[in-house]
């Protein structure tokens, strides 16, 4: 293998990207910190927690302009992939394959050491994938039931008749029962898997270059590294 | 030495008389005794002089005293006033005369009770839970403007003031209200806001009205059927009786409790898979780390 032909590192995250993910993690956690005041207004420390986020009211307009906010950059990121689609440069790297499953139960062996190597992963691995598709459920599940409870005179003649004794009740939980789930797979598994885990603690700096170091690729993405470069490495 | 002895007594005596005199209409000489006393018959005199009412002289609605140590005190209630104390005494046991002044100077507000699902309970069906002035407003001696936090009908105290009663299990069940009542407007994202202080999050009397509340039954009640829509339109404007549907206080539906728990099966299975998953993670990483002792990666 020729080593110097390799690059150091390789660009995985390009600029538009990387802040799609500043605006998304900034509005997540505006939405989290107020969210969470109202989800628990009758523990403490609910009160003082919302008083330093200007009171009630204004922390209502944080959590509905980061809401909007947040949906915004969604809706971006459609066009951001239609467009990388047209030019070409969209590799379908994040869409949910059989193999992540067999990825899955090969890493579970390699976990309790009965596997020598890790999974052959592509790109992205079966967590990366499901942490990326748990935006698009969390965008309908929590970004719909927001939108219902921030205008709820103005959806209420969508609800047929036989619903009205549940719907709200059922659109309040779903709001922050998924928001809840979201905060906690953020915290653990995003944070130790993107972040946290020993080479690239405490910080994956990644999130502000884009790029990551060759050895980390061949590591952790050893069907990717082969992938661009393999046929270096054949010749 | 003599005469000074005597000219000390004489003042002494003087002054006395002049005590004497005002004594019948000076709330100070009552706390003389009740501000030092112990039990029910206790005034604290700070509270009290800080208190709405408290430029009051106390015989102003202790109109009737008992006991001979209160003789040529007491001033004389009209007939309207007696007559309400009547009503009143099954209710408020200590001073009902008290109790049934407020009317004096509040006429506007016992006109609106005496028409209310509470005041009829307690004037009419001479029941004794309905309340009376005291029973929301805390102790007559004590009332602070509605503005204030200490006030029990302040905005933000007025949910634990009507739960008093309406959180009981007994009332909701001799009077037909929905049982949870309270539980559901607290968990409703109403109770949330004004429990983290929002000063436009409605507590109880904000829709349900307060000394003229009715029975949601009643067709004047503001939750009626008929007037939901405009009570409800007083905040959310363009309100639909589609839309009023949302808010009615009753136990949770059991399609939405069936939804609740999926959701926490939901969260708490993705929140064991994911702890596991990190845990493995973290132990193979140092395993890892362990047998390459470089930390570097190969």
């Amino acid at each position: 293998m020729n080593n110097s032909a390799l690059p150091s590192e390789v660009e995985r995250f390009d600029l538009s990207a990387r802040i799609q993910h500043i605006i998304l993690f900034t509005t997540f956690l505006l939405l989290s910190f107020t969210g969470w005041g109202l989800k628990y207004a009758y523990r403490d420390p609910a009160t003082a927690w919302i008083s330093f986020w200007g009171g009630a009211k204004m922390a209502g307009i944080i959590h509905r302009v980061a809401g909007i906010t947040m949906l915004l950059v969604f809706t971006y990121h459609q066009f951001y992939l239609v467009n990388a689609a047209r030019k070409g440069g969209l590799r379908l790297t994040l869409v949910p394959m059989p193999k992540d499953i067999i990825d899955l139960v090969q890493n579970f062996m390699y976990f309790l050491g009965l596997r020598k190597e890790p999974p052959y992963f592509g790109k992205f691995t079966y967590m990366q994938k499901f942490d990326y598709w748990a935006v698009y459920w969390g965008m309908l599940i929590i970004g719909v039931s927001g939108f219902f409870l921030a205008f709820p005179v103005t959806v209420s003649p969508l609800f047929p008749s036989f619903t009205l004794p549940w719907i709200w009740d059922a659109i309040g939980a779903m709001h922050s029962d998924e928001a809840l789930l979201a905060v906690v797979f953020i915290l653990i598994a995003h944070f130790y898997g993107e972040h946290l885990r020993s080479d690239v603690f405490p910080m994956n700096w990644l999130w502000l270059t884009g790029k990551m170091p060759i050895d980390q690729l061949k590591h952790h993405h050893p069907a990717e590294y082969d992938y661009l470069f393999g046929e270096k490495k054949d010749k | 030495m003599k005469v000074v002895f005597r000219a000390v007594v004489l003042l002494l005596l003087a002054f006395a008389a002049i005590t004497q005199a005002h004594a019948a209409t000076d709330a100070a000489t009552c706390l003389g005794c009740h501000g030092a006393m112990e039990g029910a018959v206790n005034v604290n005199q700070e509270k009290y002089t800080k208190s709405v009412h408290g430029s009051f002289d106390c015989v102003m609605c202790h109109m009737t005293l008992k006991g001979d140590q209160h003789k040529g005190l007491a001033g004389k209630p009209d007939k309207v006033t007696k007559d309400l104390a009547a009503l009143l005494a099954a209710k408020s046991k200590i001073d009902p005369v008290a109790q049934a002044a407020c009317t004096q100077c509040h006429p506007d507000v016992y006109e609106a009770y005496k028409a209310s699902v509470h005041g009829q309970n307690v004037l009419v069906k001479k029941s004794t839970d309905g309340p009376v002035c005291t029973s929301c407003h805390g102790s007559p001696h004590y009332i602070q403007p509605k503005t204030s936090t200490e006030s029990a009908v302040n905005h933000f105290n007025i949910v634990k003031t009507c739960g008093t009663c309406h959180e009981e299990k007994i009332m909701s069940e001799k009077y037909k209200f929905s049982e949870n009542v309270m539980e559901r407007y607290k968990e409703s994202f109403h109770g949330r806001k004004l429990k983290v202080g929002h000063p436009g999050a409605p507590a109880c009397s904000d829709c349900h009205g307060a000394h003229d509340i009715k029975d949601v039954k009643d067709p004047s009640s503001p939750v009626s059927p008929a007037n939901k829509v405009k009570t409800c339109g007083k905040c959310h404007k363009g309100a639909t009786p589609q839309f009023v549907a949302a808010i009615t206080h009753q136990p949770l539906h059991p399609v939405a409790h069936f939804i609740e728990i999926s959701l926490v099966i939901l969260t708490v299975s993705t929140f064991i898979f994911i702890i596991i998953h990190v845990m493995l993670e973290i132990i193979t990483d140092i395993r890892e780390r362990v047998s390459r002792k470089g930390g570097k990666h190969e």
